[in-house]
């Protein structure tokens, strides 16, 4: 029997219930939808973490120093200890092309003209840290001059957003106040670099090292440990970590990996479900048609055209879960991203995947059905009512 | 005890396939059952066959009658290759058919028989073309070759403008000449008919007796099983059947026909 004329007749029989036949594919659209939205998710956020960090901030080293088996980002628990010499010196180091420190100074608040807002804190550097290309408005503060770049976030701080140009006063908590002038605003996108969290959507505020602060460092371990000013002021119990861009990126991936292979865990327990339903369901299919399977094979229907009948019925229940399911498993990513504000990346292979997925969940529901609708014996059949 | 008439002989001049047949069969028949038992163990042994030994030569028009439970149904099965016999030989064009594998009797139902059952037995949601076509879908025919061939059938049995209509949308009469136009869309040499008018009036009865006398006219053996006396006179001959022996073999004098034309 040929193939076309199977696929006809088995889409004729999946189209006869199809109130039955959705339902029936329901624990498959749900398996392939749950996978398809993780892993478009973690496709999309895969792509947007390289763009962030990778590509052209790859050679980046962030130096710390912090407790011992502290958790979170570059720069958790970091604490102020290298010093201006210990800078000079990491510049020395063959291959550094710059060194860019980076503290954070405790503040109380900010004002603008008469508005004051509560902040903790905010991010003594140098101009290096930031590219020109960084800045929706204005310029890089330059060093020895009291003036503050803001992220995106910061400008809306305050009840008339705070643009090129406006006063502000930073007051730290020493209880000292610094009158400095807003001479930039970062891009909505930039978020800061790998210190400040990706993606983050908190409001920064930068400051020059000098004169907002002034001990403040970061780069290579051997140095930092054995000859450096911070090896001596870095309390016992703290360590010296050195991380690349690289080091983060596997952590992610890391953090994705695991993510994706826990929703893998799950999508298979579904597809299981979704298996035993199509088999079930094909069980009944047999017995209903058991009438029909002996007229097939009255009329000369050999066992592997029962067979093929059957197991293509169960492999279309299968492949319409699955394609069923990815559009779903996209919008429900789609969703989750416009939420995050994630760009969305469609993981295409993923797709193909899905569908073969289908067509093998259908194989293993429809392989038993099938066979015993195949030896069901024609008399037996015809007899059937 | 050969049957077969001049109507016959003609038509499988005819047909070159049917002559080959008919060089290499030793007796002329089409269908030879030497002492075939059929037992059913439900308990103690029901024999629904017991020891029948018939032949049926090729082009002939016979009819089974007899009680019932009588085994008429077995007896049309077992040369239909539906069921296997418990015990002698089922001989079907020269080859002993419970020999052979399942596969080539289901080769068997395909090509050299062709079933018409009491109850129609059409797969509902196939339409008429469809379902006479089939068995050439199983025997691989091609599918433009399938849908000429059943069209042409279904207007043979006078169903030409019927062609679409599901078995639900038919009358009786209508499903029955659908299941014959079925039983001859892979050309077969013997048509085995199981009560093929227990679900007829008398008048729709009429049409399929012409239908079967044409086949008949035109060189099949068609092998009948019946419970009225004037359907089984259309018939050269009748077996009759008594728990599960052959009682007697009468021969029809003047078998009935049908006059007038179906439409
Ligand atoms: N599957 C079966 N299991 C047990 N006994 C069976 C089976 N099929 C048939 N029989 C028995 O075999 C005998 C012959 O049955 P068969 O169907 O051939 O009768 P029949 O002559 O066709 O009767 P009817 O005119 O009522 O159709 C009956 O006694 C029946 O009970
Ligand atoms: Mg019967």
């Amino acid at each position: 029997m040929e193939f076309g004329e199977s696929l006809r007749l088995s889409l004729r029989a999946v189209r006869s219930h199809k109130f039955r036949s959705a339902l029936t594919v329901l624990g498959v659209v749900i398996g392939v939808a749950a996978v398809i939205t993780f892993v478009t998710l973690g496709t999309s956020l895969r792509a947007d973490v390289l763009g962030q960090v990778g590509g052209e901030r790859a050679p980046n080293v962030y130096v710390w120093a912090g407790p011992e088996g502290q958790n979170g980002g570059p720069g958790a628990g970091a604490q102020p200890v290298l010093t201006t010499h210990d800078l000079d010196q990491l510049r020395a180091i063959e291959g550094v092309e710059s060194v860019v420190p980076r503290g954070l100074v405790p503040t109380a608040a900010l004002s603008a003209e008469n508005d004051t807002v509560a902040q903790r804190q905010v991010i003594a550097t140098s101009p290096a840290y930031f590219d020109p290309g960084d800045f929706a408005a204005g310029r890089s503060f330059e060093q020895g001059r009291r003036e503050v770049v803001v992220n995106q976030q910061a400008t809306s701080l305050f009840d008339r957003h705070v643009g090129v140009g406006q006063n502000v006063t930073v007051r730290l908590a020493s209880g000292d106040s610094v009158n400095a002038t807003v001479v930039g605003v970062l891009n909505a996108s930039e978020g800061g670099g790998a210190f400040e969290g990706l993606g983050s959507s908190e409001p920064l505020v930068f400051v020059p090292t000098d004169p907002f602060y002034g001990t403040t460092v970061e780069a290579v371990r051997s140095y930092l440990e054995d000859e450096s000013d911070a090896a001596r002021l870095v309390p016992d119990d703290y360590v010296f970590s050195v991380e690349t861009d690289q080091d983060l990126v596997d952590q992610l991936e890391e953090l994705l990996n695991t993510l994706t292979s826990f929703i893998t865990g799950i999508a298979v327990i579904s597809l299981v479900v979704g298996s035993i339903g199509i088999a079930n369901i094909m069980l009944v299919s047999v017995t209903e048609r058991t009438k029909e399977i002996g007229i097939m094979k009255a009329v000369g229907a050999q066992n592997r055209d029962v067979l093929q009948l059957f197991l293509l019925e169960a492999v279309l229940l299968g492949v319409s879960g699955a394609i069923v399911g990815i559009p779903v498993g996209v919008a429900g990513a789609y969703l989750a991203a416009e939420y995050i504000g994630l760009d969305l990346v469609l993981p295409y292979d993923w797709f193909a995947i899905a569908v073969v997925v289908g067509v093998l969940v259908g194989v293993v529901a429809g392989i038993y059905p099938a066979w015993s609708a195949a030896k069901t014996d024609p008399i037996d059949a015809l007899r059937y009512e | 005890m050969a049957a077969s008439d001049s109507g016959g002989s003609d038509a499988t001049s005819d047909r070159g396939e049917a002559t080959d047949r008919e060089e290499t069969t030793d007796r002329g028949n089409a269908v030879e059952l030497r002492n075939v038992r059929k037992t059913y163990y439900l308990g103690e042994p029901v024999h629904a066959l017991d020891g029948v030994d018939v032949s049926i030569p090729r082009g002939s028009y016979t009819a089974v009658m007899g009680p019932s439970g009588s085994g008429k149904s077995t007896l049309l099965n077992l040369i239909g290759c539906l069921d296997t016999p418990t015990e002698g030989e089922v001989w079907v064009n020269d080859r002993e058919v419970s020999a052979l594998s399942q596969r080539e009797r289901t080769e068997v139902r395909g090509e050299e028989v062709g079933f018409v059952f009491q109850t129609f037995n059409l797969m509902p949601k196939l339409t008429a073309a469809e379902n006479v076509s089939l068995p050439l879908v199983f025997g691989g025919v091609d599918k433009n070759e399938r849908r000429k061939r059943a069209r042409e059938l279904l207007e043979d049995v006078g169903l030409g403008d019927r062609v679409g209509h599901r078995p639900n949308e038919l009358s009786g009469g209508q499903r029955q000449r659908v299941a014959i136009a079925r039983a001859l869309a892979a050309d077969p040499s013997i048509i085995l008919a199981d009560e093929p008018t227990g679900n007829l009036d008398q008048e729709t009865g009429e049409q399929i007796m012409g239908l079967f006398q044409r086949l008949h006219d035109e060189g099949n053996t068609i092998l009948m099983v019946t419970h009225e006396r004037p359907i089984a006179e259309h018939a050269e001959r009748v077996i009759h059947v008594l728990d599960g022996t052959v009682e007697r073999i009468e021969e029809i004098e003047s078998p009935r026909r049908v006059e007038t034309e179906l439409v």
